[in-house]
């Protein structure tokens, strides 16, 4: 069953579209509100944007624990090749390490990070959670657990392939991306996906459009 | 479309790297402040207004166990240092003056 998509587009014709690929897990949620300050500032300079939900996440009707990373590389290459015209594909942190298996006329990334680095940091919040409940756990105890049966990190239950493939998982070439991080040399903003609690940044949002829509026409996109 | 836009787009195609600004020059006090105003959101002035004796893990509610985690991975990325599990104990995340010393004495060893 298809997924749902938040889609913003202009109201006449689009001259391509923005597939957006959210961080991963809770960092979505983070970043979730900036992003659709983005979309709405694409669309208003001609872009349509979609957000899909990936299986397992959001409005899905697909256990998390059913899903892996193949799974979202393959959801997202069936919505890139649902849309009609030319497809852009705009990537922040965990995005980006399941953006490549969808076709696209070029890529933007946006502070992409390893999978081991999502992994830990979820591991550690399980064990901080953990001693506070004054049960004895370490990463290494809760990875060895995941081998053969879901394991569940801050919310999220993780299918043993889940945690294996984000453990080894590096965002992929593609060709013709555009990688950017935060801060002067890059797009201007905070780091709303580490953020305790949901902000915004409608500033950022801006950047992020005008930015993504320059990389466009630098790809010769209309 | 292949061929026109790779060609359009080859001057910037490669790869830059790029990773999270460091704050490395202005200091572990500084670059420490900096990651909590990012992961708690308290603003600039409330994290330059963190004392020793400022209470984190417990005290504050944006404090969670996740914001716990999140905190170690930045400061690996953001101070240059490997955090192993076993050093982590409930007292470091008890207080700024506590967190800021297990900083200065992984940065220099």
């Amino acid at each position: 069953m298809a997924e749902h998509l938040f889609r913003i587009a202009p109201s006449g014709a689009s001259r391509a579209t923005i597939l957006i690929v959210p961080p991963l897990f809770d960092e979505a949620n983070r970043l979730r509100r900036t992003l659709a300050l983005a979309m709405r500032a694409l669309a208003a300079e001609g872009f349509a944007a979609v957000l899909p939900d990936l299986p397992g996440q959001n409005e899905s009707l697909v256990a998390l624990e059913d899903v892996d990373l193949e799974r979202w590389r393959d959801a997202l290459a069936e919505v890139a090749a649902g849309i009609d015209g030319p497809v852009v594909i705009a990537s922040i942190r965990g995005g980006a390490l399941i953006d490549h298996r969808a076709e696209a006329a070029a890529w933007w990334r946006l502070a992409p990070v390893g999978g081991a680095s999502l992994l830990r940091t979820m591991l550690r919040a399980r064990v901080t959670a953990d001693r506070e409940a004054g049960i004895e756990s370490s990463p290494e105890s809760l990875q060895a657990a995941a081998r053969d049966a879901p394991l569940l990190l801050a919310g999220n239950a993780l299918s043993p392939a889940m945690v294996a493939q984000l453990g080894a998982a590096e965002a992929q070439p593609v060709a013709p991306l555009r990688s950017i991080g935060l801060g002067a040399d890059g797009i201007a903003g905070t780091p709303l996906w580490l953020r305790a609690e949901p902000g915004e940044d409608a500033a950022m949002a801006a950047a992020v459009a005008a930015d993504v829509a320059a990389w466009s026409k630098t790809c010769g996109i209309s | 479309m292949g061929a026109g836009i790779e060609s359009l787009c080859a001057f910037h195609a490669g790869e830059r790297h790029v990773t999270e600004p460091t704050h490395q020059p202005f200091g572990v006090d500084a670059t420490l402040r900096a990651l909590l105003a990012d992961i708690l959101g308290l603003g600039d002035e409330r994290a330059a207004a963190l004392t020793a004796d400022s209470g984190l893990f417990g005290a504050l509610p944006e404090f969670d166990s996740m914001a716990v985690a999140t905190v170690l991975t930045e400061m690996e990325d953001r101070l240059g240092i490997i955090i192993d599990d076993d050093e982590i104990d409930g007292e470091i995340f008890e207080t700024y003056g506590n967190l800021l010393a297990f900083s200065l004495r992984k940065v220099n060893g």
